[in-house]
């Protein structure tokens, strides 16, 4: 009786220091999880702003000449060019052409009324008038976009609140060059899911789902000489663009 | 073995003499309850990392459940995360509680065709929605994958290029689908998130306990998770907020897409589709048979993403009869033969 009476005693006096180096252990030697939380990268608003992608000559056909806004009819009224062939041009050399076979001015500007643009069958439309004119040659996309499949959008999905404008072809394209010009695009992930996968890191990890592991130009991963110059490459620009 | 802690009666018919609790064993009783006292708080330490800007109050605590609220319960939620956003960013920002619209339902369509990967949609959809910058969250992310395949796995989301589109690639943003028949929303224990009336699932980050199980039942990857409290530059807030959309969120809870209902709902478009330079996001009202996404969806070539799980998302791919000339090198191809010399070759602005 007494013997357990003593080694209860213990027990009790054993829970304590053990007690203590619990907590001890919990304090110390559970510290709080660190988030990798990364720099604050900003993209400067400036490079999503919403809104249509270029501004075109409005319906008043005003172009700044010599710091003096004029109608295109002023200058025109003056001479009659020779030819309507862009090669020829003296004036308005700054203009690209490339619209396929669209190589002739007259194709879409009308020759006696500059501030107009004209139809196949000579009819005269504004320059908010565009689709009409594109329409001529464009016939599926025209149909797209009038159904809105093809084009932009602004303002409203609801048509009913007077707010919707959906954007002309000229306020997305460039009439004499209507092809999109490429873009440089937006930095790319780096968020704790998906990390900084940058082809230049870990390029022997090939196994994760989403990691990119088919190399541009279709080179397999396994050329580990590839890698490497990929991934000197690229630790190079990195660099470059921290500087 | 006999074990007392406490040393209760009967142990020892002799022992009447003395006292129930004897000095020494009220000691060392005492040290043990002291000591495991002490442990516990130990193992609780870490809510002393606590901090004001972790936002708990009572009122948050006790606040109910986002379809439990009265009106004015509401608005006084609403009034608290103002107060909340006004006392860690210093702007006094617009908190609405926006409710789904009778007769609407959202859709969004997407055309691979136009889409040239220029990343624009996710960071316009940061800045609208008021997402961390660091950690790094963002609802859409593009993939980049070879033309003539649809695999995923071949995709690849850190693609770095001096310009976009790159001819032999396609590439293809993923955001939360909205489905109709959504596993994220089934997974959630405590009803946290949910299907609105006009297709889009909500969360009440109030409601969150961050068990990321939606994280893990999306098949498309849509939901973020806020491991740390966000950072956002107070010069970068949004503040036109929305209660189930673009509020700053707290450490510790899921967010995700949400067709940026706070504008939609008011019969905006996404922020997404009017950063778009290319018009490849459409979006509108799938009840209205002659809406956009209506007429894409009768007319187009249309295909969900991962149709076999049965998630019937309200996301909707489609393509062009052809890919413009720009990305199809099959028409360079045509043009060339025809002896157009490079008419339709963009040039690389440099």
């Amino acid at each position: 009786m007494n013997s357990s009476h003593d080694r209860a005693a213990m027990v009790i006096w054993a829970i304590v220091p053990a007690f203590l180096g619990v907590a001890a252990w919990l304090f110390f030697a559970s510290p709080r999880a660190e988030i990798p939380r990364g720099e604050v990268h900003l993209v400067p608003l400036a490079d999503f702003q919403p809104g249509a992608r270029r501004t075109p000559l409005s319906d008043a056909t005003k172009g700044i000449v010599n710091g003096t806004q004029r109608a295109c009819s002023e200058c025109h009224k003056l001479f009659t060019p020779s030819t309507a062939d862009k090669t020829n041009l003296m004036q308005h050399k700054e203009i690209v052409l490339k619209h396929g076979m669209n190589t002739r001015c007259f194709n879409c500007h009308d020759g006696a009324n500059r501030d107009k643009l004209v139809l196949h069958d000579g009819t005269l439309v504004t320059f908010a008038e565009t689709p009409r004119l594109c329409s001529q040659c464009h016939g599926t996309v025209y149909r797209d976009w009038q159904r809105g499949m093809h084009g932009k959008t602004m303002g409203s999905w609801d048509a009913s609140s007077g707010n919707q404008k959906r954007l002309t072809c000229n306020e997305c394209h460039d009439p004499h060059a209507p092809a999109y010009q490429l873009l440089k695009p937006l930095p790319g992930p780096n968020t704790l899911r998906m990390g900084d996968q940058s082809r230049s890191q870990e390029p022997e990890e090939t196994h994760h789902p989403l990691r990119r592991w088919s190399q541009p130009g279709g080179k397999s991963p396994e050329k580990s000489n590839h890698e490497d110059t990929h991934k000197d490459e690229h630790k190079e620009e990195s660099k470059e663009r921290g500087s | 073995m006999n074990l007392r802690i406490w040393e209760g009666k009967s142990v020892d018919p002799s022992a009447d003499a003395t006292p129930k609790h004897s000095r020494r064993s009220f000691l060392r009783s005492g040290a043990a309850v002291a000591s495991g006292l002490a442990a516990m708080a130990a193992a609780l330490s870490p809510l002393r990392e606590l901090k004001d800007e972790d936002g708990f109050t009572v009122q948050k605590f006790l606040q109910k459940h986002y379809k439990e609220m009265t009106p004015e319960e509401m608005q006084q939620a609403l009034k608290r995360i103002g107060d909340e956003v006004e006392k860690r960013y210093r702007i006094r920002p617009d908190v609405r509680d926006i409710r789904a619209k009778s007769g609407v339902e959202f859709v969004y369509a997407l055309n691979l065709s136009r889409c040239i990967g220029c990343r624009k949609c996710v960071h316009a959809c940061v800045a609208e929605n008021n997402q961390s910058r660091a950690p790094q969250i963002e609802y859409i992310r593009v993939i980049e994958m070879p033309r003539g395949t649809l695999d995923v796995e071949k995709g690849d989301h850190h693609y770095d290029r001096p310009t976009v589109p790159e001819g032999n690639h396609f590439y293809m943003p993923v955001q939360c689908h909205q489905c109709a028949n959504p596993p994220c929303v089934k997974v959630c224990p405590v009803e946290a998130t949910w299907q609105d009336a006009d297709g889009i699932t909500v969360i009440d980050y109030d409601w969150c306990i961050g068990c990321r199980y939606c994280e893990a039942a999306c098949p498309y990857w849509a939901r973020r998770f806020n491991f740390a409290e966000p950072q956002i530059p107070a010069d970068h807030i949004n503040p036109k907020m929305g209660y189930l959309s673009n509020r700053p969120r707290p450490k510790g809870v899921v967010e995700k897409c949400h067709f940026c209902l706070h504008r939609t709902r008011e019969g905006k478009m996404p922020a997404c589709l009017e950063a778009c330079p290319t018009g490849a996001r459409k979006f509108g009202n799938v009840m209205d048979p002659n809406s956009e996404v209506s007429q894409i969806l009768k007319t187009k070539r249309v295909f969900v993403l991962k149709e076999e799980v049965g998630t019937l998302p309200r996301f909707f791919y489609y393509f062009d009869e052809r890919y413009p000339y720009t990305l199809d090198p099959e028409a360079e191809e045509i043009a060339r033969s025809l002896g157009y010399t490079n008419p339709y070759t963009p040039e690389v602005p440099t």
